[in-house]
């Protein structure tokens, strides 16, 4: 079933079909061939529930956060204080693409949005001072990935949810891989630039001066984190409403900064209400197969892959990773977390495996998702900001992040306290 | 000719689906002698359905069984509320009676508003209490943030003046060490492998949020397209080999399980914590029973009409020895 | 006439855009005011209830603004490599597909509505909100969102009848530049 699921879906997106509607396509497909009993009656109900969500509420509020730092100049004087601080790296700007990825990670739990704030700030720069767009919208991409590593994360909430983990410690054990990872999303950016100069723009250096007086550019950014974060240690917010407090406390540092009017208002409220529709259709869809996958037995050839395999602890989590990698390409990464969790998470955690570490370890693979062909929603939303160029340049660009991001599951596994010092320590 | 049966079980992290269900329906069944049932098998979670979705998608034939539950279904169908009514059973003994007694009312409300057969009632571990402070009894839960799961419970929560908050399971620990609740409901087993005994002192075993009994349903349409032989062979080996197996465990559950959250007893689940047991009283018995009877039931004979609430003095106030005043 | 309607779309598109970005504003203020009360010991209860339900309608009202801006993905690898007709053709098939599906989507959500209707379903929880109040309003996107995907279809026909390519593109083709 796997297979023929994932040939129909190579070929209904070449033919450049909607990828929502595809999703939808292929769960009438499964309903149709591999399934004895009416599962399109379940659909309306799985529409409803997959939208009825009081957790995925939380992406629109990121968006809209992303957006009202966007257009309130907040994002663009974060990008230029962090060019400041990073161009002179073989590879200039891309860094700055980076390093704001991951300021905007702390404040945002959906990948998508921090991807989307990134892009609309960046993406100019790069026509203008002749970048390589590959590189330089594939570091967007991946960057953009850390908002589900770096705390807040929607990603890990769910996960929490599902495993019964709590959140607060999720979090925690995030921050150091998320930190380490846009480290090494940096030395690769510069390991490339500098043996292909032509890459990435011309380095560009800055005075010590200038670099220290721009860090005040930083304060909203840091201030919103402690906000978010904070709102979550107190106990004055849960994790999903800490993304209204986020909207509420970047309008007002916009507010702060002089960036708010109607006209701004209503370019964010269109934005945010474009980018959750067109991320929606795609996670609805994506449920609805998922729905029909599980009706006819995905479930089951998991768990007997997993369970029959004869694998030691070791090399059964090898056969996850390749699992996650494999479906990774082709599903959306929330209803991959709702297919697979129940499934597999009580299966590691019988072999002895931390469901803290583990679940860090899912959000690693599930961000190489996010910008692997041919599903990638990374990818699509920063190809929606672009003025020009095609969806293949985003992805071939965002090859050698995926690397990283393998040695980064790497890492995890020699040295597990990489997530699990901060929860333990805390 | 194998008769293939599609089978949706609840929660698939929980003891009752990875003990009794799956076992049941992937092994006992398909291998009972004479058996020509053939099962494939997954759960409402692993479909990314909402528990309480899985009868309206059953009524619909979307697939032939379904196990939810029916406390997540009442929005459907209040009537349900009645099969589930806490702190009257004390005891899983109690409790078998007080499901037995309501089964011919579940069979008609399955029918009626789900289009399904009954098949099987089994318990989930009975819901008990976690707090951070010392309480001693009912009366101490007064003016305290409570969460609670099903509407009954919150309505109970409310009457006895404390506040029902609605936080995700696994966010619990956070809130009870940072005060966003005091106390916080949930079966003993969970509780206890949740590590809730780390920021919660004192344990109450008065079943506040009752036993959330699972049903197990079959399509009515299904169900009459068997043959009487399968009928009656399906009915015996649930009844026989999933039913009391289950029923069985969650007396001895609950002994085991509240011997690891306070250390009296063997614990074979690991090391035991040390809570403070707090047994209900006398006084609280018949505290509970007079809110009951005085503001729960009558709201609940409300929700689901004087019909339902005759029907259930009849027979599960009967067995309980609680009436809803009509 | 037929770019008129597509323009006449759009435009009521982007009113409704409106209107959800103002109700998930509204939805901020409103846990916002239910976090600060909760410092005092009081609360609304049931925000958590409110967002899903205003999740829903977000999730429904907004996927016809996202279809006449050209936001919903759409893999263009192919695409790009094709001449005018066979990209052309592929946009027919594009939103046909689209049209097609979300017809049957919205279809297959009317029994959800249709049952909470006849039972008098109340959500699960303590507000015992009737389903039928926020279901029949996502509900409505749906159809909305149907509506508008069956129209834009229609319009991509007739604009390829009358050989206006450019507005055809403009109106089920793939965005080349956003401007909202
Ligand atoms: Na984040
Ligand atoms: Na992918």
């Amino acid at each position: 079933m796997i297979w023929s699921v994932s040939i129909s879906l190579l070929g209904l997106l070449t033919l450049s079909i909607p990828v929502g509607i595809v999703l939808f396509i292929l769960g009438f497909g499964i309903d149709q061939f591999f399934s004895p009993f009416p599962l399109i009656r379940g659909l309306g109900q799985v529409v409803w529930s997959s939208s009825n969500s009081s957790t995925l509420i939380a992406i629109p509020f990121f968006v809209l956060l992303g957006e009202i730092l966007v257009r309130g100049g907040v994002a663009e004087r974060t990008y230029a204080s962090l060019d400041k601080w990073f161009s002179w790296l073989p590879g200039g700007l891309v860094h700055a693409n980076i390093g704001t990825a991951t300021m905007f990670s702390a404040t945002s739990g959906s990948s998508v949005a921090t991807a989307a704030t990134v892009a609309t700030v960046a993406m100019p720069q790069a026509e203008k001072l002749g970048y390589d767009p590959r590189l330089f919208s594939g570091a967007i991409a991946a960057g953009g990935t850390l908002g589900i590593l770096i705390p807040p994360s929607i990603n890990l909430i769910v996960y929490g949810f599902l495993t019964e983990t709590s959140i607060p410690q999720l979090f925690l054990a995030g921050l150091i891989p998320g930190l380490l990872m846009a480290v090494a999303f940096m030395a690769i950016t510069a390991l490339i630039c500098w043996f292909k100069p032509s890459l990435g723009g011309s380095s560009r250096s800055f005075t010590w001066g200038e670099r220290v007086s721009s860090l005040r550019q930083l304060v909203p950014i840091i201030l919103l984190f402690v906000v978010v974060i904070g709102s979550i240690y107190a106990g004055w917010a849960t994790p999903t409403e800490s993304a209204a407090v986020g909207v509420f406390m970047a309008l007002l540092i916009a507010l702060a900064n002089g960036g708010v009017n109607m006209e701004m208002l209503r370019h964010s409220a269109l934005g945010t209400v474009r980018i959750t529709a067109m991320i929606m259709l795609v996670i609805i869809g994506a449920y609805f197969l998922n729905f029909t996958m599980a009706s006819a037995g995905l479930g089951r050839e998991l768990t007997s892959l997993l369970e029959n395999s004869g694998l030691s602890p070791l090399g059964t989590l090898f056969l996850v990773i390749l699992l996650y990698i494999i479906l990774g390409f082709f599903i959306e990464t929330l209803s991959l977390m709702v297919a697979t969790i129940p499934i597999v998470v009580p299966i590691m955690a019988g072999l002895g495996y931390d469901k803290v570490w583990f679940g860090v370890l899912m959000i690693v693979l599930v961000e190489m998702a996010l910008i692997t062909p041919p599903v990638g929603l990374n990818l699509y939303v920063v190809q929606g900001s672009r003025k020009s160029g095609t969806l293949g340049e985003v992805m071939v660009g965002a090859m050698p992040y995926v690397l990283v991001m393998l040695a980064m599951v790497g890492f995890l596994i020699l040295f597990p306290g990489l997530a699990l010092f901060l929860p333990a320590a805390l | 000719q194998a008769e293939e049966l599609s089978v949706v079980g609840s929660w698939s992290s929980l003891p009752l689906y990875k003990q009794y269900e799956a076992p049941f329906w992937t092994e006992t069944l398909p291998g009972a002698e004479g058996s020509d049932f053939e099962v494939s098998m997954t759960t409402f979670d692993q479909m990314g359905i909402a528990g309480g979705d899985v009868y309206r998608m059953l009524g619909d034939g979307v697939f032939d069984v379904g196990m939810t539950v029916a406390d997540y279904t009442v929005g459907d169908a209040p009537e349900l509320e009645g099969l589930d009514v806490p702190l009257v059973a004390t005891t899983a003994d109690d409790a078998r009676k007080m499901v037995d007694a309501a089964r011919p009312m579940v069979e008609d409300i399955m029918k009626e508003r789900f289009n399904a057969k009954l098949l099987a009632i089994a318990p989930y571990p009975p819901q008990v209490v976690f707090c951070k402070d010392e309480v001693s009894s009912l009366d101490d839960l007064k003016g305290k943030k409570i969460r609670g799961s099903g509407r009954m419970t919150t309505k109970l929560l409310e009457a006895l003046g404390a506040e029902g908050i609605n936080v995700a399971f696994s966010e619990v620990p956070g809130a009870l060490e940072r005060g966003g609740v005091d106390c916080a409901v949930t079966g003993a087993g969970s509780g206890y492998s949740a590590g809730w005994w780390e920021v919660s002192s004192h344990l109450m075993t008065l079943p506040l949020g009752g036993w959330d009994p699972v049903v197990t349903a079959m399509n009515m349409d299904k169900w009459e397209s068997l043959s009487d032989e399968q009928k009656e062979m399906l009915q015996t080996q649930l009844t026989e080999k999933f039913e009391a197996p289950a029923w069985d465990a969650a007396a001895g559950a609950l002994e085991s399980d509240i011997a690891c959250l306070t250390g009296n007893g063997e614990c074979a689940a690991g090391e035991a914590a040390s809570m403070t047991l707090v047994e209900p009283t006398e006084a609280d018995t018949q505290q509970a029973r007079k809110i009951l009877e005085e503001t729960v039931l009558p709201e609940w004979a409300e929700r689901a009409g004087s019909d339902w609430a005759k029907r259930w003095n009849e027979s599960v106030g009967k067995t309980v020895g609680v009436q809803v005043p009509l | 006439m037929f770019e008129t309607i597509v323009d006449v779309l759009r435009r009521i598109n982007r009113l409704i855009a409106l209107i959800v970005g103002a109700v998930l504003a509204l939805t901020v203020l409103f846990i916002l005011a239910d976090i600060t009360l909760r410092q005092f010991g009081h609360s609304f209860g049931g925000s958590d209830e409110v967002s899903g339900y205003v999740m829903a309608f977000v999730a429904s009202w907004g996927l016809s603004f996202a279809l006449l801006e050209l936001a919903h993905v759409r893999i263009d690898l192919l695409r790009l490599k094709l001449a005018q007709t066979g990209r052309s053709i592929l946009d027919l098939i594009a939103i046909s597909a689209t049209a097609a599906v979300t017809t049957v989507v919205a279809w297959q959500c009317w029994p959800v509505l249709a049952k909470s209707l006849e039972r008098g379903s109340r959500a699960n929880t303590p507000l015992e909100t009737p389903l039928w109040i926020p279901q029949s309003i996502w509900f409505s996107g749906w159809v909305w969102f149907a509506t508008a995907s069956v129209l834009l279809l229609i319009c991509a026909f007739g604009m390829l009848a009358q050989r206006q390519q450019s507005q055809f593109e403009n109106a089920v083709g793939t965005a080349t530049e956003t401007e909202i």
